[in-house]
């Protein structure tokens, strides 16, 4: 029994996530706020696939609570998430990914100021303090810009892994 | 639950052993670092399963996975997925998010407050905002995506066909060409 429950945990969490990329990506080119609907379609997708085990597991008969199965599922789900995101800001976000981008757009070569005007002027800023203040981790006042209590408390645990790493300054 | 117990160990190794590379045998190339100690827990992941029993001496029948076979890939599967989307991505946050890296500098400002050209001054603890696209193209470089030829920056071939992948994703995703 135990065997089948294993199997079913792994086979539920991969059909639910299969579900979750299905429905995050026909979400994201429908214009939805990606960050909203990514969190929304997963809390969904990952207690859909914990019911699934649950309701399998009580459907076969089983007496007890089986609590590797649910681990199975959850952790599968999770990790399967955990690398899921970093390819979607990757796509998203990232300044790399653009400047190669536009590169291909643009015949394969760009002189470096034109690649420093793009990606390293004003409107780039602008653009990641908006969607900083958007998230509700910066408040603008004026023409400046003050943290939040909960940019502060991201902002001094990501100083302190950058600290306890000896990252240097990075960015 | 042999395999939840073993990875999230070789997890905890695998961060303290980070953590002791990067403060004491300090290198440019921390994600190769990151990669050969990902490695070595890797082998050492599977020496300690297939060294320990199916219970670990202390878990009940009904946490041990059967087949016994599967809780191997299973132990491979959950640590793979806390490195490369737990401790690499922390690394990668740390050392090069753009937004992260703004917040700490507005922390770090008198008042904890900037302005858009204070910021751009200021960025990443004062090499300003220029140094930081200097080392997305310096990566790019090093990584063979692109090259310099005189002042232009220009695709290699293997530039050409990951910048030609990512534009049709960001297509088929109907997000804006930059």
């Amino acid at each position: 029994m135990t065997t089948s429950h294993t199997f079913i945990a792994l086979l539920s969490a991969a059909a639910w996530f299969s579900i979750f990329i299905a429905a995050h990506i026909t979400g994201w080119r429908a214009g939805f706020e990606n960050a909203r609907w990514l969190m929304i379609t997963y809390t969904t997708c990952l207690l859909g696939s914990l019911l699934t085990v649950i309701g399998i597991s009580a459907g076969a008969g089983s007496t007890g609570f089986d609590l590797l199965a649910l681990a199975v599922t959850f952790l599968t789900g999770a990790c399967l998430f955990v690398m899921y995101v970093p390819a979607v800001y990757t796509v998203l976000t990232s300044l790399s990914v653009q400047t190669m981008i536009l590169l291909h757009r643009s015949s394969g070569g760009l002189s470096e100021g034109a690649l420093y005007d793009r990606f390293a002027g004003r409107p780039v800023v602008e653009d990641r303090l908006a969607t900083l203040v958007a998230s509700g981790y910066l408040v603008a006042e004026g023409t400046r810009f003050r943290l939040t209590s909960r940019g502060r408390a991201l902002a001094r645990i990501f100083a302190f892994v950058k600290g306890f790493w000896r990252l240097g300054p990075g960015g | 639950m042999k395999a939840i117990c073993l990875a999230s160990a070789t997890t905890v190794i695998l961060l303290l052993l980070a953590t002791l590379g990067f403060r004491f045998f300090p290198s440019r190339r921390r994600v190769r670092q990151m990669m050969m100690i990902y490695l070595a827990c890797l082998l050492a992941l599977i020496g300690v399963w297939s060294a320990t029993p199916d219970d670990l001496g202390f878990l009940s029948r009904s946490l041990t996975t059967e087949p016994s076979w599967l809780d191997l890939p299973l132990a491979l599967f959950f640590f793979s997925a806390a490195f490369f989307g737990g401790a690499l991505q922390l690394y990668n946050l740390s050392d090069r998010g753009l937004s992260l890296r703004i917040l700490i500098d507005v922390l770090e400002a008198p008042n904890e407050s900037l302005d858009v050209p204070e910021l751009m001054a200021v960025y990443g603890g004062g090499q300003g905002i220029s140094g930081m696209y200097r080392k997305r193209i310096e990566g790019l470089i090093e990584e063979g995506f692109v090259c310099r030829a005189h002042d232009s920056i220009v695709l290699t071939a293997k530039g050409v066909n990951t910048a030609a992948l990512f534009a049709r994703i960001r297509h088929f995703l109907r997000l804006r060409p930059p």
